[in-house]
């Protein structure tokens, strides 16, 4: 994994833990793991995240539009960020 | 209690599966003669902890024509509040589902509550038509589901002045293809985004509740099924305005939005993005049976706060604030004076279940004191500036801080404790909790959480807690709730995450 790459998964693991749901550790969560499934996050909070990546990296949702499954594991929302960046 | 000669169809968007009307009459007779089998009477009441399925429609059909009345409750209910319920309100039997938790099944069968699944229906057909005006038809728990419930009675009269008043005012063709994304729990979702044009003989598309992954794909949903209206509450906006493409198909014809307040700049956003001027600040309050006042023409100037003109409903600003003593012209506001909002409407409900306390001090003379302020503007319509009720607008969830106080109280290391509104850009409203306890250790706060988990439902859990000294309380010995927040919000709340995943690793 890239510098760049490492240092956004761990701003994006900062972000996360200010809306994931209490009782369960983001430690527990692997990159791949479905944030709302394994219980980390309330299905709602997927659009503080796209409000995070608007705010934090300049992505315009209206421009790529939004899929939920894009934005599914920490994994596929650092794809997504990289995508939107290119 | 059907509002014209047969009921529409119905259909879930997301499985598919669809029931014509001639299906719907197979399906009532069939539980009906279950139903009879477990030998419900008039009278009896029926607890359904399940909804938002075609099959919670017919249950309630059968229940109603076997004279008896039909207790929806949300399915997110902890099996302690639901014991709470049980002992309250005495249920004959429980309608149960797949999605039903077992320890919710469990705690009906160990209060002797009959339980039925909803599928379990067999081949036998009966008919029925027991039903009578004056009987109880429904009964919406509202507040109280950790202590002393608080249910609304509504009987088949107070509904059906509900549904004709609104049939008057808005006609039904505006509904003949209407979508609900709400739950089937409470007032607005059920006596008026769906049976009011389901019991007209309209066709009703009906979804999970609440659901982002359905939101987000709203405008694909409202096109591939031509609907023609929909309800709403303003968290519903917040994720479809940011997130879901448009409709492009033009069928909607009117959107209602309720539950919570709405700005004249959502307001706008909603008509841009619905294609429609017809969109409406619906006011509605389970105790008058929901909708009570809107715009029936909505094509005009969004203003923040406006509702308009009482549908079925005299809607008078009062400067009285109780119900202590009778009405008095005096008292009425002048137009542009803030003041209380009471409603007399035939769609009254019947009182709070076994609660005349409660029932006097919300309605005197049949006039219903809203608990809501505002005023009449200069064309004779309302406007609401606030609500004095002590309850928590998540994203059109009403949470009552009282419930959870209760449950926090009986925790045994607890000393004190006040439960408030957060602001929230997502829900409008989330929960934040004050406690202070006689033991602050990280293992007592686990504790604690551990103890509400079990007797609260998730979404009444506070996402942001404070460990105080003390809850600042007026002279007389209240607590400010909105002073307890001013105090909290500036200080660190606790990093509960982390406290509880101490706890795991120990």
């Amino acid at each position: 994994m890239s510098d760049e790459r490492q240092q956004q998964l761990q701003h994006l693991i900062e972000f996360l833990r200010t809306v994931q749901k209490p009782n369960k550790p983001i430690e527990q969560i692997g990159p791949d793991e479905n944030l709302v499934t394994s219980g980390l996050i309330d299905s709602l909070a997927l659009v503080e995240i796209v409000v995070y990546l608007e705010n934090t990296y300049g992505i315009d949702f209206g421009a790529h539009g939004f899929e939920p499954e894009r934005l599914s594991s920490m994994s596929s929302i650092l794809e997504f960020i990289e995508q939107a960046r290119t | 209690m059907l509002l014209d000669l047969k009921v529409g169809n119905l259909t879930e968007p997301v499985s598919g599966r669809n029931w014509d009307s001639a299906e719907i009459g197979h399906q009532v007779a069939r539980r009906i003669a279950r139903f009879k089998r477990h030998r419900l009477a008039p009278g009896d009441r029926v607890f359904l902890p399940f909804g938002n399925r075609l099959e919670f429609f017919v249950e309630l059909l059968a229940i109603w024509r076997l004279g008896a009345c039909a207790v929806p409750i949300d399915a997110r209910l902890t099996p302690f509040e639901i014991d709470t319920l049980v002992t309250a309100a005495l249920p004959r039997l429980a309608v149960v589902d797949d999605a039903t938790d077992a320890a919710v099944v469990e705690a009906l069968v160990a209060a002797n509550v009959g339980v039925v699944d909803t599928v379990d229906t067999g081949d036998e057909e009966a008919l029925a038509g027991l039903s009578r005006l004056d009987d109880d038809a429904l009964i919406l728990f509202t507040s109280g589901s950790t202590g002393a419930p608080k249910g609304v009675v509504h009987t088949h009269r107070s509904l059906r002045a509900r549904w004709v008043s609104l049939r008057e005012q808005l006609g039904v063709a505006a509904f003949e293809r209407t979508l609900c994304l709400l739950p089937t729990h409470f007032g607005h979702g059920l006596i008026c985004n769906c049976l009011f044009p389901w019991l007209s003989g309209q066709h009703l598309f009906i979804t999970p509740p609440f659901k982002p992954e359905i939101i987000m794909r709203l405008g694909a949903l409202l096109d591939e099924h031509r609907i023609t209206f929909m309800s709403s509450v303003p968290s519903i906006w917040r994720l479809a305005l940011k997130l879901a493409r448009p409709p492009s198909g033009g069928s909607l014809q009117r959107v209602h939005c309720g539950s919570a307040p709405l700005s004249a700049h959502v307001w706008e956003e909603i008509r841009r993005w619905t294609g429609t001027r017809q969109v409406c600040n619906a006011y509605g309050i389970t105790e008058t049976g929901s909708w009570v006042a809107g715009l029936s023409k909505a094509d005009c100037a969004a203003e923040d706060g406006l509702i308009g003109e009482g549908w079925g409903a005299v809607v008078k600003v009062l400067r009285a604030a109780d119900t202590a003593a009778p009405l008095d012209a005096e008292g009425e506001c002048q137009t542009g004076e803030l003041g209380f909002v009471w409603l007399n409407t035939p769609a009254l409900m019947k009182g709070y279940f076994q609660r005349d306390d409660l029932t006097e001090k919300a309605v005197i003379d049949g006039w219903f004191l809203t608990g809501d302020i505002g005023f009449i503007d200069a064309q004779g319509r309302l406007v609401l500036r606030g609500r004095e009720r002590d309850e928590i607008n998540k994203g059109g969830m009403k949470i009552y801080p009282a419930d959870i106080d209760a449950v926090v109280e009986r925790f045994e290391h607890t000393a004190d404790v006040c439960t408030f509104a957060l602001d929230d850009a997502i829900y409008g409203q989330t929960v934040g909790i004050a406690v202070v306890l006689n033991k602050g250790d990280d293992a007592t706060i686990r504790a604690l959480h551990q103890w509400m988990t079990a007797h609260l439902a998730e979404h009444k859990l506070p996402s942001r807690w404070w460990i105080v000294d003390e809850i600042p309380r007026t002279s007389r010995g209240k607590i400010n709730r909105d002073a307890v927040n001013a105090a909290c919000i500036g200080l660190p709340s606790l990093d509960l995450p982390k406290i509880l995943a101490g706890g795991e690793q120990a």
